[in-house]
């Protein structure tokens, strides 16, 4: 039997995709991990490897068409041994999460695997994508007023997640399915205007990067218990450092994040529960080889935070350079989920903008955020005279459930030392005495 | 003693909370002072049910026999033996009781009876013990209103004791239970009386259904005195001139709560116990299902409640359902689920309304039922039938399929291409649908 490979959940809260190109054509044989097709989301571009190995018998839309989370990308003639397999576990699967194996498919560890009624029966997916529907789907459980509802509103019922008994579709979800890319185009009369129809609100559905924000906001804020410290730091010694090496240097400049990137990676690999996660179901800490640091960005569409790798092992030019990168790819929307994955905390230099301190929400399930304020002239006091001043505020929250306040403290103090004075960065990096 | 759960309160919310929670695996007990089932199976639904029956029977024999065919009796002779009806209807009681303390049993739910007293929010005091609770739910559901006119005036716990019927029955109060009693005596050839506490007399009812009432009311011959008509003379009781005539009182009021004893504040709504969606009182691991909590005075929907209470016990989510039909086992039976015409108009929405009579039914004219009708209220968009109304000799089972359609989010659409099997009395509610598409 044939193996029909859905648009699987990439995570980040996406629900639907762009086809970008092709990798594959029909007929041609694969293997599992291979790309297939690359994708592009509101968030990201991403390729989306194959989970199966065998020859693509069917290719599911055209480049530019938009792909939802559970409709068909290929189908797949598997080798003999595994297509049995696959055909007599899958009705029970339907809706599960199926494991993947490591190869190629860094994705998300698992991939949820949309159910077999989880594309749309009625049309406009095309002739191809209807002939397997009569064989291989079942039509979702909806009562008659929430299909009616669905197909007004133009609503893939598909997609709405029933609360009625055994997961029926009732009018109430459709009510509450509002998603940003069902709506789009769609003018939805909400509840409200039918009320007051002279309502000067105005009501436009999220965008999928807007709910993915947040979901996540909200998962930490339900999740850890936010801590938050504040500090102030002198720091004239490091934007005349800074200030000297960028004369001499060619190309990229160097900003004082490369700086607070340095300071914070040294100091993580002393305070390594900064550099955790708290993995509270199995009653542990995890604690993270690598110091990947996010770098929260601000874009027109909103908040995104790709991630340097290795951050320890990079140098300052490096580290700028990077950055440089990530803020181009981040405003032309061409981050890929790869550039987003696997951070072990979270930089926020909200002071670029504007703001002295702040409360930063944690990259939840990291357990510690710091965020850097606008440097700004102030009196400050030096051998018991006043004296003008560069001065860095700064502002840090941390998973109070397992980093206690005098484990900051601690960390706060190196991190501030090392900004304080710079030349310090090069006496630590590559640890301590 | 430590249990998971005690119920105070065998009725249908006590009594089926118990089975599902014993079905789950909760270390169950229930108290109830007095018998196993509650108000509902020893002195309400099923023993008035019973009753109702003989006199259904006993008016269509003497009646309807002869139109039928069969003759060989006097029907001036016929006699109605209550003792044999209260009898028979004991007998259905007790069967069904022993049907619950064998479910029970199965479940391993333990019962005790006597007087229940919360003493904490985890503790009750019962037959001179303490009980522990991790959870309690209050089910000992309601009584009649005391009322001062009639001293004399028997409760319907009594009813059931009587040697004889009255011949002249005052019944004094509202709600189904009135209109059925008032039937029951007019079928048995006695002259009732209703005074009635307040309009409409079946609160909750469409106006539609209350016409009927009254209309068929009067067809019987049985009035209906409003109580502030009412006067007295030299103490005796008087409407416009005429003494009331009467030989026996039965209290049919409307109901409140019966609270037991308990040492916590909780918190009351009108006299019954203030509950939230999840029928939680105010008192965290406190709740209160059935007649109790005054959202209804059902014994289906007092069951329902109960299940839903143990479901969030055991942290089911479950929508909490709203659709609970209601029942009058008249003559002809009378059945409403969903909304009403003044509800729909109230939420504002486009509506159309209807209606179709038994008249033209084969099967209602072969049982010699053809008085009644099926009305269908939907929604004018998608034709979502919102509410179901039937008046038919068996309409309190009729409406279960409305309540299938209601549940099920269902149209006038679904209701027309369902094949209804002839003969049936059920086929109207295909013939009416039709007549509401478009
Ligand atoms: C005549 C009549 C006819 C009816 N017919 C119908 C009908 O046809 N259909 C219908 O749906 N409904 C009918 N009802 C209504 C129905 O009986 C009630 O809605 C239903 O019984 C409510 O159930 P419950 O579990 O809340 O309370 P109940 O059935 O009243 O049970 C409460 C129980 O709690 C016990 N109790 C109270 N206090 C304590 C205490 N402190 N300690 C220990 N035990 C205590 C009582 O002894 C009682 O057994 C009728 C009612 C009457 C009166």
């Amino acid at each position: 039997m044939n193996y029909v490979f859905k648009f699987p959940d990439i995570g980040e809260g996406l629900e639907e995709g762009k086809i970008i190109e092709w990798y594959v054509e029909k007929g041609q044989s694969i293997s599992s991990g291979d790309a297939l097709v690359k994708m592009e989301t509101d968030k990201v571009v991403t390729d989306i490897p194959s989970p199966k190995s065998g020859i693509i018998v069917q290719r599911f839309g055209a480049i530019g068409d938009t792909v939802k989370v559970g409709n068909a990308l290929v189908e797949i003639e598997t080798e003999a041994g595994e297509a049995t397999m696959a055909s007599a576990s899958e009705p029970a699967k339907a809706n599960s999460t199926e494991a993947i194996d490591e190869k190629g498919f860094g994705v998300v560890g698992t991939i949820e695997v949309a159910g077999d009624g989880a594309y749309l029966p009625s049309s406009n997916e095309g002739i191809a994508i209807e002939q397997i529907v009569q064989t291989k789907s079942q039509k979702v459980l909806a009562t008659p007023v929430a299909r009616a509802m669905a197909k007004e509103r133009g609503i893939d019922i598909n997609l709405v997640t029933g609360t009625g008994p055994a997961g029926r579709v009732t009018s109430k979800d459709i009510e509450k399915h509002r998603s940003g890319s069902e709506a789009v185009g769609l003018v939805q009369t909400p509840k409200m205007q039918d009320a007051a129809p002279q309502t000067e609100h105005e009501f436009v559905p999220l965008t999928q990067i807007r709910k993915t924000i947040a979901k996540n906001m909200l998962r930490s804020k339900q999740n850890a218990a936010h801590m938050s410290v504040m500090d102030e730091i002198e720091v004239s010694e490091l934007v005349t450092t800074r200030a000297r090496i960028n004369a001499k240097l060619q190309g990229t400049k160097l900003s004082y994040l490369p700086f607070i990137i340095k300071a914070i990676s040294i100091a993580l690999k002393k305070h390594p529960v900064l550099n955790a996660e708290l993995d509270f179901d199995n009653e542990r800490i995890i604690y993270k080889k690598s110091i990947n640091i996010g770098l929260a960005m601000d874009t027109d569409d909103g908040l995104v935070v790709p991630v340097v790798r290795d951050a320890d092992r990079k140098s300052l030019i490096q580290l700028a350079d990077e950055i440089a990168l990530f803020a181009d790819k981040a405003k032309s929307r061409k981050l890929s989920l790869d550039d987003m994955r696997d951070g072990t905390f979270t930089i926020t230099s909200y002071g670029s903008i504007g703001g002295y301190f702040a409360v930063p929400v944690i990259n939840y399930p990291q357990s510690a955020i710091f965020g850097v304020g606008r440097i700004s002239d102030k009196p400050v006091i030096k051998d018991n005279a006043v004296v003008p001043g560069k001065v860095m505020p700064i502002s840090m929250s941390v998973d109070h459930r397992i980093v206690d306040g005098g484990e900051v403290a601690r960390f706060l103090n190196f991190v501030l030392e090392m900004l304080a004075e710079p030349m310090l960065l090069l006496a630590y990096e590559g640890g301590e005495r | 003693m430590n249990y998971d759960l005690v119920i105070i309160g065998s009725g249908p919310a006590g009594y089926v909370a118990a089975i599902k929670a014993g079905q789950t695996g909760l270390k169950t007990l229930v108290i109830d002072r007095k018998y196993i089932g509650g108000m509902c199976l020893n002195w309400g639904c099923i023993p008035t049910k019973s009753i109702l029956e003989s006199a259904k029977l006993f008016k269509r024999i003497k009646h309807g026999a002869s139109e039928f065919g069969i003759s060989g009796f006097d029907p001036d002779g016929l006699v109605f033996d209550w003792a044999q009806a209260v009898k028979r209807s004991k007998s259905i009681v007790q069967k069904l009781g022993r049907g619950i303390e064998y479910l029970w049993k199965k479940n391993g739910v333990e019962y005790l009876q006597a007087e229940a007293r919360i003493v904490s929010p985890t503790e009750v005091e019962a037959d001179n013990r303490i009980i522990s609770a991790k959870n309690i739910i209050i089910a000992t559901g309601s009584k009649p209103r005391q009322q001062n006119s009639f001293s004399d005036a028997m409760e319907l716990e009594d009813f059931f004791s009587l040697e004889q019927l009255p011949e002249k029955p005052l019944l004094f109060g509202r709600g189904a239970i009135i209109l059925e009693f008032a039937q029951f005596f007019s079928m048995l050839g006695k002259k009732p009386i209703i005074v009635s506490t307040g309009l409409p007399l079946i609160p909750k009812l469409d106006d539609y259904l209350e016409a009927y009432i009254n209309k068929r009311l009067k067809k019987d011959k049985i009035s209906i005195i409003p109580q502030e008509e009412l006067g007295t003379i030299d103490g005796k009781l008087y409407h416009k001139d005429q003494p009331l005539d009467y030989d026996r009182a039965i209290n049919c009021n409307l109901r409140e709560a019966v609270l037991p004893d308990m040492n916590i504040e909780l918190e009351l709504r009108d006299g019954y116990i203030k509950t939230d969606e999840h029928y939680r009182s105010s008192v965290p691991g406190i709740y209160a299902a059935g007649d109790v909590n005054g959202i209804s005075y059902l014994a289906h929907a007092a069951s329902a409640q109960g299940v839903a209470i143990i479901n969030h016990i055991n942290g089911v989510v479950s929508e909490p359902q709203t659709n609970y039909p209601i029942n009058i086992y008249s003559d002809p039976e009378i059945a409403q689920l969903g909304l009403t015409e003044a509800e729909l108009k109230a939420a504002g929405r486009e509506y159309q309304i209807k209606e179709m009579g038994l008249n033209a039914n084969g099967k209602a004219m072969t049982e010699g039922a053809s008085e009644g009708f099926i009305r269908l209220l939907f929604e004018t968009k998608y034709r979502q039938v919102l509410g179901v109304q039937i008046v038919a000799a068996n309409a309190t089972d009729l409406i279960s399929e409305a309540g299938v359609l209601l549940e099920l989010e269902g149209t006038v659409y679904d209701l027309a291409r369902t094949v209804h099997a002839h003969p049936t009395i059920a086929e109207v509610f295909m013939d009416v649908s039709q007549e509401g598409l478009d």
